[in-house]
């Protein structure tokens, strides 16, 4: 067996298995024919980008080689008339950003540690921010994709125009693979105007019941942030609404945001540009902070009960707990200390079960090894699995590829 | 063409299921499904059957699995790309019956409904509430949620609210064999892979939905129209691109040629004049902010050349400027005698010069091409116009339409925007993806459905079932013989 790369190292590993060997590819044709060595020889492989999202799933049954999308960090197109990008899966996000910057132009995701964070490993993680609740997620921003398959074949999907139905949605499935199906190559993304004017107001004191009730009430009123994210503040949260737009549109959003707030007897507070960044960078250190890490989802209506039965007790166990809950979409970060394993394990099941009976989920994004040893980091098997299993076995039939990372140990 | 006979057992079989009623295995009686929206290009299937629920439907495939039979889903069969032309032999599952809405839940913002439940329907439902749904093919009084989810249907206002598989939360599919699995769910992210994304656009390929769960938006609080009139394309494209520059998204930016426009009028009695161009742009969202954007679009038009801007002065007018688009298509009917519907996407920026390759491109096949289309996202519906009693015209006709779609692959774009692959471009299909490409998607369709039992024939370029002839129409036996008409 030849060596593909260098020798693994510790600071190479995923959830403590280290790779045997990593390599790192310059261009997706190298990329390509590392992956078809691999399939000569039978080795397994995993995906690394950024590594924001490396605790999230299980430890890989076996690692033989480690590819690391570093090098591969081209923009391959960016044309700002059609507002699509074309970017090789190693980029990082910020950088991205920066470069779609001077065309007053931006990719509108926003998932934490942005710098960090490869576009590939953001596709794959399905890594989101509070942005969602306009832009959606990458599922709903990534127009086509090249991608190499475990066998070592380089294929595309999807296309670089938006509207585009030919053939099956490839590119889709891929997204929140976690580096299961394919090595994503190339990502054609969907980007959107930068705003003319960002404004963000705080409601500084919420109860759950008050959260939702708000957050139902920002439709009725017909309001439209772009983005809508809670804090944890002691008993209760404070919650943060941008609006973007053009200048009019969104000072006329604010007004009317104040007056809602009047109306509901909650107090209010226009944030200025530095107080906006203040709170943005604590929701996102909220988000990525801490060794246990959890997301919560539920039905938006069933905030209260979600709060109450899985995110506090969740809370209850981990030391420096904080707390994200995006309300109009229905989704709990939660971060922590977990001091006692054994009962943060348990609030984790007990969380499940709470969520599970409204249809929601709970995936834990990070987690030291005594509390991943005692839950499944994706919870019960999902309905779907075993049709899961037959499209993965399409793709990696050896089961090579990151095996055992992804649901119900696929 | 002998028509492959059916095991009288299995139709007894069926009917059990269905009720004799609703499976049909009489040969005047089938002609109706030999073909969807596309009417050359038919075959008669060898049984229809009509459920009325998901434990038929199971049912149902779960017999034709066993019989060893296709399985060709349908739903209204509106669609342009023959997705819902049957295969030779094939049982055609028909869901026309299955029509209830099962639920709604306007704080969730969600709605429940069977497949066969109309597009338009589905905003009727929950109107009253100020909710709305959002996908709005130019069919939407007619087709179905179902055939919507199978063609991952969009419409005039998807570039600002996005296709159908944005709003698609859950589905409930029967697998080949019978198999019920439910993908998606009332939360979001569902643990595992996002098979319902890839369920989405599948054309029928990969199950039959039982049950959809779709999102629904609020209905904006204002929306500002406006119709401008260019001396060409060229100035129409300019102003698009201007707009899209500004940082507009607007709700719907539609363009229209000198021909689209002749014809909208003839049909509607609209006194739009005769010009090179036309755009029809809505935009929508809060007040203050819609009434600063559709300033700025106008100005922007007008900096691009327009010649006219009319503000439509109220909702009437403003429908009746969206029926002279939406009756474009039905429109060619005054000024041709037929036409083909075509559908391609390109590059926004790159409009105005491909208009003028079609237009070159139509004269050079000596026939007239008129442009009605999704401006901007760039998804083109160039409809050629020809006369089938011309020697040889329907033949060149289709031809063009083939090199429109070539010249669309070429500049960056796709084949088809919201029509389908289906069985009429599945050929084209090879212009626009390679082998490996085309692999990597039958080995996803080979993980549903391993023995390609759901609408064969479809989407892969695959060497042409017998009985099936590529090209235009062509008259069925039945019709030469004079026993039936086309309808």
């Amino acid at each position: 067996m030849v060596a593909l790369g260098r020798e693994g190292t510790p600071a190479d590993a995923i959830l403590g298995v280290v790779p045997r060997e990593v390599v790192e590819p310059a261009t997706l044709d190298e990329a390509a024919e590392v992956l078809a060595a691999c399939a000569r020889d039978g080795r397994a492989v995993a995906f690394v980008g950024g590594g924001t999202e490396l605790e999230l799933g299980a430890p890989p049954r076996r690692l033989d080689v480690l590819l690391r999308t570093a090098r591969l960090a081209r923009v391959v197109e960016h044309a700002p008339a059609d507002q699509i990008a074309v970017v090789e899966a190693g980029l990082p996000l910020g950088e991205l950003q920066r470069r779609l910057r001077p065309h007053r132009q931006r990719l509108a995701l926003d998932p934490p540690l942005a710098e960090r964070a490869t576009v590939g490993g953001v596709v794959a993680a399905n890594a989101y921010g509070p942005r969602r609740h306009r832009f959606g997620a990458a599922r709903d921003l990534v127009v086509g994709m090249s991608f190499v398959r475990a066998d070592g074949v380089l294929a595309k999907g999807g296309g670089k125009v938006v509207k585009n139905v030919a053939g099956f949605d490839v590119p889709r499935l891929l997204v929140g693979s976690l580096g299961t199906l394919a090595l994503i190559g190339t990502v054609t993304f969907r980007l959107h105007p930068l705003p003319e004017a960002d404004r963000t107001v705080l409601v500084p004191m919420l109860d759950a019941g008050g959260l939702r009730a708000l957050a139902a009430a920002l439709g009725q009123a017909q309001l439209e942030p772009s983005a809508a994210a809670a804090l944890l503040t002691g008993d209760g949260f404070q919650l943060a609404l941008r609006f973007e737009g053009f200048p009019p549109g969104v000072a006329e959003q604010a007004q009317r945001l104040f007056a809602l707030c009047e109306r509901l007897g909650h107090g209010v507070e226009p944030l200025e540009e530095e107080g906006a960044r203040a709170f943005w960078a604590r929701h996102n250190a909220a988000r990525s902070g801490g060794a246990l890490r959890a997301r919560l989802t539920f039905p938006r209506t069933g905030l209260e009960p979600a709060e109450r039965l899985a995110l506090r007790p969740l809370l209850a166990s981990l030391g420096g707990a904080a707390a994200a809950i995006y309300p109009t979409l229905g989704v709990a970060f939660a971060s922590g200390e977990p001091a006692d394993p054994g009962a943060a394990a348990r609030a984790v099941t007990e969380a499940r079960a709470a969520l599970a009976a409204a249809g929601g989920s709970l995936v834990v994004g990070a987690a030291p090894a005594e509390v991943r040893a005692r839950v499944d980091p994706w919870g019960p098997p999902p309905p779907g699995l075993s049709l899961m299993r037959r499209v993965k076995a399409q793709l990696d039939p050896e089961e090579r590829l990151a095996p055992g990372r992804f649901v119900g140990g696929i | 063409m002998v028509r492959p006979a059916v095991a009288p057992d299995l139709v007894h079989r069926m009917a059990a299921v269905v009720g004799a009623e609703h499976c049909i295995s009489d040969p005047a009686d089938l002609l109706v499904y030999e073909c969807d929206g596309l009417t050359h290009g038919r075959t008669t299937p060898a049984l229809v059957v009509l459920p009325a629920t998901t434990d038929e439907v199971a049912r149902v495939v779960k017999l034709a699995s066993e019989a060893g039979l296709p399985i060709v889903p349908r739903g209204a069969g509106t669609g342009l790309s023959g997705g819902a032309r049957p295969v030779p032999g094939c049982v055609v599952v028909g869901l026309s019956r299955m029509t209830r809405v099962l639920g709604v839940d306007l704080e969730n913002g969600t709605i429940r409904v069977e497949p066969g439940v109309i597009n338009l329907d589905v905003s009727r439902t929950v109107q009253a509430g100020g909710y709305y749904y959002a996908p709005d093919p130019s069919s939407q009084g007619v087709c179905t949620v179902g055939g919507n989810v199978a063609e991952n249907s969009g419409g005039a206002h998807c570039l600002k609210y996005g296709f159908t598989v944005n709003h698609v939360l859950a589905a409930r599919v029967v697998l080949d064999g019978g198999e019920v699995v439910d993908l998606g769910g009332p939360a979001l992210d569902p643990p595992g892979y996002d098979l319902l994304a890839v369920l989405v656009g599948s054309e029928g390929m990969l199950g039959i939905a039982t049950e959809v769960t779709l999102r629904l938006l609020r209905k904006p609080e204002a929306t500002r129209t406006f119709f401008a009139t260019f001396p060409s394309t060229d100035e129409a494209g300019a102003a698009v691109s201007g707009i899209i520059a500004a940082g507009i998204l607007p709700a719907a930016i539609e363009m229209m040629d000198r021909l689209a426009i002749a014809a909208a009028r003839a049909a509607t009695g609209l006194d739009w004049p005769d010009v090179g161009a036309a755009l029809l742009m809505d935009a929508d969202g809060a007040t203050a902010e819609v009434e600063h954007v559709s300033r700025r679009a106008v100005e922007i038009a007008r900096a691009a050349g327009a010649l006219e801007i009319r503000i439509p002065r109220d909702e009437a007018e403003r429908q009746l400027m969206w029926k002279g688009r939406k009756c474009a298509f039905a429109a060619m009917g005054r000024i041709s005698p037929n036409y083909l519907v075509e559908d391609g996407v390109i590059p926004r920026s790159e409009i105005a010069r491909v208009l003028r390759d079609i237009g070159r491109l139509a004269e050079e096949a000596g026939l007239r091409v008129a442009n009605v289309f999704h401006a901007g996202d760039g998804n083109l519906h160039p409809l050629v116009l020809y006369d089938a009693r011309a020697p040889g015209e329907e033949e060149r006709a289709a031809a063009l339409g083939r090199e429109i779609l070539r010249l669309c692959v070429r500049y960056g774009g796709s084949i088809t925007g919201e029509h389908g692959v289906g069985a009429e471009k599945a050929a084209a299909m090879a212009d626009m993806f390679g082998p490996d490409d085309l692999e990597t998607m039958a080995r996803v369709r080979w993980g549903f459905d391993p023995r390609g039992r759901f609408n064969p024939g479809k989407v892969f370029p695959t060497p042409r079932l017998c009985g099936e002839r590529p090209g235009p129409y062509q008259p069925h036996p039945l019709e030469l013989a004079g026993q039936a008409e086309r309808w």
